[in-house]
C-alpha cells in the first residue's frame, strides 16, 4: 500500500509536468503559424516599451552607416524626379492622368529588438495597428526584402522575417526569369536559399535576384540577393540555388511596411479559380 | 520571507539578465548564451517540486514573451525543473543533502557542481535545439549546437555565480 502511495505521488507530479509541458509545446506550435495572444510575443505593450528604451540607447551605434544607407536611397530617387530629366521632347507635358493609380503605400518604422542566429529570427517593430499595420503586409529595406508582419498590438508589431524556415517569399532570377521561393536553411544569416526553378536553364553565378510580386505582398522588383552558387539536386530535375542577401540584416535598422491597397482585390478574383480536385480530397 | 525574497529578486535579475544582456550577444556558429537554467539550480534543496516546476515554466515564458520564442524557453526549463531532483538523488553524498547549504559551486565543491549543473544544462540545451530544429537529418547540428552553448552557457553561468554569491554572502 505504502509502494502504491509512493507510486501515485511520483505519478501526480509527473501528471502535473507533462501539463505544463504540453501547454509550452502547444503553445510553440500553434505560435509559429499563427499567434493567437499578442501578450506572449514581444509586441506586447511592456517588452515594447523595455525594448524601445534600449533601441533608443543603441540606436546611434551604426548612425553613419544608417545615414549614408539614406543617402544613397535618395540620390536613385532624385535621379528619377521630373527636375533632374533633360526634357528632349517640348511637346509632351505631364499631366495628372487616369492611367497610374496608387497601388502601394509605404509606412516607415524602425526595428526596435532583433535576432539573427536562432532558427527562426523573428524582428520587432516600433509601429503597430494604430499606424495602420495588419498582419501579413511585407516588410523591406533600402537594401532588400526583411520578411512579412507576423503579429500586431496597438504600438509595436513583428515581423516574420527571411531568416525564417518557412517564410516562402515570391522570387524571380533575372535576367533569365526564373521563379521560385525563397527559403533558409538556419545557419548563416547572410545567405539563402530558393527552390523551385528546374535545371533546363543555366543559372550564370551573380544573377540579381528580385521580388516577383506575384502574391501581391511586395511590388514587383525589391532587391532580394545575388546567386552565389548553384547545385544539382540527386534524383530531381531541379536547382538548389544558394544566394547571398543584399541587406545586411545584424545591423538592420530603418525599414517600410508595404501597403497594397489593391490586395482585397487580387485575393477575390483569384478565389474564383476553381480548386485543384487532386489537393482538395 | 527572507528566502522568498532573495528567491524573487533572483527570478527578476535572471530574467532581466537574460533578455537584455544574453539574448543580444548573438556570436553566430550556433552558439546561444542562456544563463538563466542556474536560478533552477540556485533553488534550496529542500523545495516542493511542484513549485520548482511551475517556477520553471513561469520564467521560460516570460523569456519567451520576450524574445518571441512563444514557448521554447518555458518547454526546456520546465524539462530541466523535472529533472533536478533525479539528478541531485543521482549525485547524492552518504548522508544526503545538508537543507542549510546551497547547491552553489563554493558550498558544494567543485567536482559535484561540474557533474549536476553540466548534466542538468545538457538537458536544457538538448532539448532546446531538439525542438527549436526539429530534424532528424540535422542532428549534428543540433549536437554541434548544443555542445558549443553549454561551454559558453556554463562560463558565463560561473562569472554570475562569483558576482551574485559574493554579493549574498556579504550579509
Amino acid at each position: 500500500m505504502r509502494k502504491f502511495i509512493a507510486f501515485f505521488e511520483r505519478f501526480r507530479v509527473f501528471l502535473f509536468f507533462a501539463f505544463l509541458q504540453i501547454i509550452a509545446l502547444s503553445l510553440y506550435v500553434t505560435f509559429l503559424s499563427f499567434p493567437k495572444f499578442q501578450f506572449l510575443t514581444s509586441a506586447n505593450a511592456i517588452s515594447g516599451q523595455l525594448y524601445t528604451w534600449e533601441h533608443d540607447l543603441t540606436k546611434h551605434f551604426n548612425l553613419s552607416d544608417e545615414n549614408s544607407k539614406l543617402q544613397d536611397e535618395n540620390i536613385s530617387l532624385r535621379s528619377q524626379l521630373p527636375q533632374s530629366l533633360f526634357k528632349l521632347n517640348t511637346q509632351t507635358i505631364k499631366i495628372n492622368d487616369s492611367v497610374y493609380r496608387q497601388q502601394y503605400e509605404y509606412l516607415p518604422g524602425e526595428v526596435i529588438n532583433s535576432t539573427v542566429t536562432k532558427r527562426n529570427n523573428y524582428f520587432t517593430l516600433n509601429i503597430g495597428e494604430k499606424h495602420g499595420v495588419r498582419i501579413g503586409m511585407g516588410v523591406f529595406s533600402p537594401c532588400g526584402v526583411v520578411g512579412k508582419i507576423h503579429s500586431t498590438s496597438e504600438h509595436y508589431s513583428i515581423v516574420k522575417s527571411v531568416l525564417t524556415k518557412d517564410i516562402d517569399i515570391d522570387v524571380r532570377i533575372e535576367p533569365i526569369g526564373l521563379t521560385g521561393l525563397l527559403k533558409w536553411d538556419g545557419r548563416n544569416p547572410t545567405r539563402g536559399n530558393i527552390v523551385g526553378p528546374s535545371n533546363d536553364l543555366k543559372i550564370p553565378r551573380g544573377s540579381k535576384v528580385i521580388t516577383s510580386g506575384e502574391s501581391g505582398i511586395f511590388p514587383k522588383g525589391l532587391m532580394v540577393g545575388t546567386v552565389d552558387a548553384v547545385y544539382a539536386i540527386e534524383g530531381e530535375a531541379l536547382w538548389d540555388i544558394v544566394i547571398t542577401y543584399s541587406e545586411e540584416y545584424r545591423t538592420l535598422q530603418r525599414i517600410y511596411v508595404i501597403k497594397n491597397l489593391m490586395l482585397e482585390e487580387q485575393q477575390e478574383i483569384e478565389k474564383s479559380i476553381p480548386e485543384d480536385k487532386e489537393e482538395g480530397k | 520571507m527572507n528566502k522568498v525574497l532573495k528567491i524573487s529578486l533572483r527570478f527578476f535579475l535572471f530574467w532581466i539578465m537574460q533578455v537584455l544582456v544574453f539574448n543580444q550577444l548573438e556570436f553566430g556558429y550556433g552558439i546561444h548564451m542562456m544563463i538563466y537554467p542556474l536560478f533552477i539550480m540556485l533553488l534550496p534543496f529542500d523545495i516542493g517540486i511542484f513549485s520548482l516546476l511551475l517556477l520553471g515554466f513561469g520564467l521560460g515564458i516570460l523569456i519567451d514573451a520576450f524574445s518571441d520564442t512563444f514557448g521554447l524557453h518555458a518547454s526546456s526549463l520546465l524539462m530541466m525543473a523535472y529533472f533536478r531532483p533525479i539528478i541531485f538523488a543521482f549525485f547524492s553524498q552518504r548522508e544526503g543533502y545538508d537543507p542549510l547549504k546551497e547547491p552553489s559551486l563554493f558550498d558544494m565543491g567543485t567536482r559535484w557542481f561540474v557533474l549536476v549543473y553540466g548534466s542538468l544544462l545538457l538537458i536544457h540545451h538538448f532539448w532546446f535545439f531538439l525542438i527549436e530544429i526539429f530534424r532528424i537529418n540535422e542532428v549534428l547540428w543540433i549536437l554541434q549546437n548544443t555542445f558549443v552553448s553549454i561551454i559558453f552557457s556554463f562560463s558565463a553561468s560561473i562569472l554570475i555565480l562569483t558576482l551574485i554569491s559574493k554579493k549574498f554572502r556579504s550579509k
